[in-house]
C-alpha cells in the first residue's frame, strides 16, 4: 500500500459506505422478507382484478330470421362469441347443453336459468335494431339508406362537476402511488436516522472520520440506503406493471399508468434527497437510539401530512388545499404524484412544484451535511438544532 | 516519533486540558495514566483530529499529525465503535478499505489478524454474537489493520480477562518491536508497570509526572529496606530515621554502608535493599502532591 497517504479517494470512500449499507441492510435477511411479502401481495392485488372476473367472453347462440342482421352488429365486440344455428330447435338444444351462454332465435331470447341484465339489455337493442333493419328492408329501402337512417352517434358524456375523478381505476392508481411513496420515504428515513445514531453512540464515527470526510460519511449512507429503497421500489412496481400486462388488465388502466408508475420513480429520487440528507443531519444531533424519535419528528410529520393530504386529494385533487400540497414542498413530493394520477395538473403547477422540489431537496443537502459535520462528533446531551449551526465547522 | 506539545482545550467553563505535552519514540510504549476525567480521552481525540484543539499542536516526525494523511495511525476510541450487525472478517477488512487498502489486500490483513488474535473460526460470525472479551480483539484488529505506524489506545484493556489481556499485551508490544510508538490509557497499573517503557501521570489536565519507568522510580523518595535476624529491637541502633514495618526496618536520611555495618554487628542480615515504588505508589504519590 502507499507508504503515508492512507485517507480514501472521494470517490471511492463514499462507494465503499454506500456498498456497505447496501450489503448490511440491503441483503439482511428482514429486508429480503420484508421485500418478498411485499411482491407477493403486490402481485396479487395485481392479478385479483382479472381472477375475480374470470372468462369474460359471453357465448351467444343466433337463429332466425334477424341471425344474419344480429351477427353483422355484434361480431365487432370481442366480448361476444357468435355461433348461427340453422334452425331455432338447434339454438335451443345449444343453451340447454350449455354450448352457449344465450340464444336469440325468432324473436326470443333462450337462457338456462335467467339472463344478466346487462347481457338481455345489449341482446334487446341489438334484436330491435336488427328487427328494424328486417322491416325497412322488406319495405322496400336499399343497404344504404338504412345504414344512413340507423346511424346514430353514441351518446357524448359531459361531466358538470370537473372535481370528480374520473374513475375507480385512477382513483387506486393514485391511491397506490401516495401509500408506496409514504413507505418508501418513512422507512430510509428511518433507517438512515437510526444508522448515523447508531455510529455516532458507538464512536465508530471517530475511527470512520479518521479515513472519511463527514460528507462521504452521509452521502454514502444516504445513497446506499436510497440505493435499497429504489430496489425495492422497482421491484415492487416493475411487479405490479408486470402482472397487470400479463393478466392482460394493463389496456384497461387508465391511460398513462405507466408513466405515471416511471414519474413515482423520479418525484421519488427528489424527495429521498431532500428527506434523507435531512434525516441524517438532525440524527447527528442526539447519541443515543432512544432520541432519534424525537429529532425525526418534524420530518416524519411533514411526511405524514403529505400522505393524508394525498389521501384528501383524492378526492377533491382540484381543491385550493390539494393545489397547495401539491406545489409546496417538502409535501409535493407525495401530493403531486398523487394528484397526477387523478386529475390532470397544468402544466406550470408540475414545472413550480418540480422546481421547489429540486431546490429544497438541494438545500436539504446543504443543511444535513452541515448539521452532521458540525455534530456528529459531539457527544453527550442533545445538540440544539439552532447550536448545531451555530457552532464552528 | 509521536509530538503532543502544550495542548489546551476548554469546554465551557471547564478547563479540560492545561498544557499537556508528551512524546512516544519509535519502538516505545507509553502508559497514559490518569483518574476519570483527569484529560486523557481528550488528549487522545484531539491527536486523531476528532476533537480540535484550542491551543497546542500534535506532531509526527515535525510535521503536523494528521491520521489517513501524514501517518497510518491505528486507533481505538473510548467506547468500542463496531458494527453489531457485520460479519467479524468482513469488518476488519471494511476499516482496511477505508484505509485505501484494496480489497484483496484488506481481505489479507483481515485474516492474518484473525489468526494472530485467535478468531479465525469466528470470522463469518456477527461481531454482536462475540463476548466481550473477543468483541475487544476485533476493536484491536481494526485498528491494526492497516498496518498502522503509530498506535493511540483509548483503555484497550477495560473489561477483559486475564487470557485476553496477554494476547492484547503481546499485540501491543509487537508493533512497538516492529517499530511503531504505542500511547494507550489504562487504569490498570500493573499493566501499565509490566508493559509500558514510559508513562505519563495526567491530573486535571496537566501532565504531573512523566518519564521512563526506571526513571520515575529513581526518581521517587527512596527508603532503604533491612532485615536481620535477631530477637532485639534495632530501631535506636541503627542511623538515620528508622521506621518499623513488621519485622523489617526502613530506614532513611543515612549513609547506606553505615546502615549496614550497624545492621551486621546486630546480626545476620537477611535483605538489604531499597524499595522500588510501584507505578500504582509512584500514581498515588504523584496525584496526592
Amino acid at each position: 500500500m502507499s507508504p503515508k497517504n492512507t485517507e480514501t479517494s472521494n470517490l471511492r470512500g463514499l462507494w465503499l459506505v454506500a456498498g456497505r449499507e447496501i450489503r448490511v441492510r440491503g441483503l439482511s435477511k428482514a429486508n429480503i422478507i420484508s421485500v418478498a411479502v411485499t411482491i407477493l401481495v403486490v402481485g396479487v392485488l395485481a392479478a385479483l382484478p382479472t381472477i375475480l372476473s374470470g372468462d369474460d367472453t359471453t357465448r351467444i347462440g343466433l337463429a332466425g330470421d334477424e341471425a344474419a342482421a344480429m351477427e353483422q352488429q355484434l361480431e365487432a365486440n370481442p366480448d361476444y362469441e357468435l355461433t348461427v344455428y340453422g334452425s331455432v330447435d338447434e339454438a335451443e338444444t345449444a343453451v340447454r347443453d350449455a354450448e352457449v351462454d344465450a340464444a336469440v332465435a325468432d324473436g326470443r331470447l333462450y337462457v338456462e336459468s335467467g339472463a344478466d341484465r346487462e347481457l338481455r339489455a345489449v341482446l334487446e337493442s341489438v334484436y330491435q335494431s336488427a328487427a328494424v333493419q328486417t322491416r325497412l328492408e322488406d319495405a322496400g329501402l336499399d343497404q344504404s339508406q338504412i345504414q344512413q337512417a340507423l346511424a346514430t352517434e353514441p351518446l357524448e358524456t359531459v361531466t358538470l362537476s370537473d372535481a370528480e375523478v374520473d374513475s375507480a381505476l385512477d382513483y387506486f392508481t393514485g391511491m397506490i402511488i401516495s401509500v408506496v411513496m409514504f413507505f418508501m420515504l418513512m422507512m430510509p428515513v428511518q433507517y438512515i436516522a437510526m444508522g448515523v445514531v447508531e455510529e455516532k453512540s458507538s464512536r465508530i464515527v471517530e475511527i470512520l472520520l479518521t479515513s472519511l470526510k463527514p460528507w462521504q460519511l452521509l452521502g454514502g449512507k444516504v445513497i446506499g440506503l436510497g440505493v435499497v429503497a429504489a430496489v425495492n421500489l422497482v421491484a415492487i412496481i416493475a411487479t405490479g406493471l408486470g402482472v397487470s400486462a400479463a393478466t392482460g388488465l394493463l389496456p384497461d388502466l387508465p391511460e398513462g399508468t405507466a408513466t405515471a408508475a416511471l414519474s413515482t420513480l423520479g418525484w421519488w429520487v427528489l424527495a429521498f434527497a431532500l428527506y434523507g440528507t435531512l434525516a441524517g443531519g438532525v440524527g447527528s444531533l442526539v447519541s443515543r437510539q432512544e432520541e432519534a424519535g424525537s429529532v425525526l419528528a418534524p420530518l416524519t410529520t411533514a411526511l405524514m401530512i403529505a400522505y393524508l393530504g394525498s389521501i384528501f386529494l383524492l378526492n377533491a385533487p382540484d381543491s385550493l388545499i390539494a393545489r397547495g400540497l401539491s406545489i409546496v414542498p417538502p409535501f409535493s413530493a407525495i401530493a403531486m404524484p398523487t394528484r397526477m394520477a387523478v386529475a390532470e395538473a397544468p402544466v406550470w403547477e408540475v414545472t413550480v412544484s418540480i422546481g421547489l422540489l429540486v431546490v429544497s431537496a438541494l438545500g436539504a443537502l446543504v443543511l444535513g451535511a452541515t448539521l452532521y459535520k458540525r455534530s456528529i462528533l459531539h457527544t453527550g446531551s442533545r445538540l440544539k438544532f439552532t447550536d448545531a449551526l451555530r457552532r464552528a465547522a | 516519533m509521536l509530538e503532543i506539545q502544550d495542548l489546551k482545550k476548554r469546554f465551557g467553563d471547564t478547563v479540560a486540558l492545561d498544557g499537556v505535552s508528551l512524546s512516544a519514540e519509535p519502538g516505545e510504549v507509553v502508559g497514559f495514566v490518569g483518574a476519570n476525567g483527569a484529560g486523557k480521552t481528550t488528549t487522545m481525540r484531539i491527536a486523531m483530529g476528532v476533537l480540535a484543539t484550542d491551543e497546542g499542536r500534535a506532531l509526527w516526525n515535525g510535521s503536523p499529525l494528521l491520521p489517513g494523511k501524514t501517518v497510518r495511525v491505528g486507533y481505538m476510541p473510548e467506547e468500542r465503535g463496531l458494527y453489531p450487525k457485520m460479519k467479524v472478517g468482513e469488518q476488519i477488512a471494511y476499516f482496511g478499505e477505508l484505509h485505501g487498502m484494496s480489497r484483496a489486500e484488506a481481505k489479507r490483513s483481515s485474516a492474518d489478524l484473525l489468526e494472530q488474535l485467535d478468531l479465525t473460526d469466528r470470522a463469518d460470525d456477527h461481531v454482536q454474537d462475540l463476548s466481550l472479551g473477543n468483541q475487544q480483539r476485533v476493536q484491536l484488529a481494526v485498528s491494526l489493520v492497516h498496518d498502522p505506524e503509530l498506535l493511540i489506545l483509548d483503555e484497550p484493556f477495560s473489561g477483559l480477562d486475564p487470557l485476553a489481556v496477554d494476547v492484547m499485551g503481546t499485540a501491543l508490544k509487537q508493533r512497538a518491536v516492529d517499530g511503531a510508538p504505542v500511547l494507550f490509557s489504562s487504569h490498570q497499573l500493573d499493566l501499565i508497570e509490566r508493559l509500558c517503557d514510559s508513562v505519563a501521570i495526567i491530573a486535571s489536565g496537566r501532565i504531573i509526572a512523566s518519564g521512563t519507568v526506571t526513571e520515575l522510580k529513581k526518581r521517587e523518595t527512596r527508603q532503604l529496606r533491612v532485615s536481620v535476624e535477631t530477637a532485639e529491637d534495632l530501631t535506636a541502633a541503627l542511623p538515620g530515621t528508622v521506621v518499623r514495618d513488621g519485622d523489617d526496618y526502613l530506614v532513611e536520611d543515612a549513609d547506606d554502608q553505615a546502615v549496614l555495618q550497624a545492621a551486621m554487628g546486630a546480626g545476620r542480615v537477611t535483605h538489604f535493599a531499597y524499595d522500588q515504588p510501584t507505578i500504582a505508589e509512584i500514581f498515588r504519590e504523584a496525584v496526592a502532591r
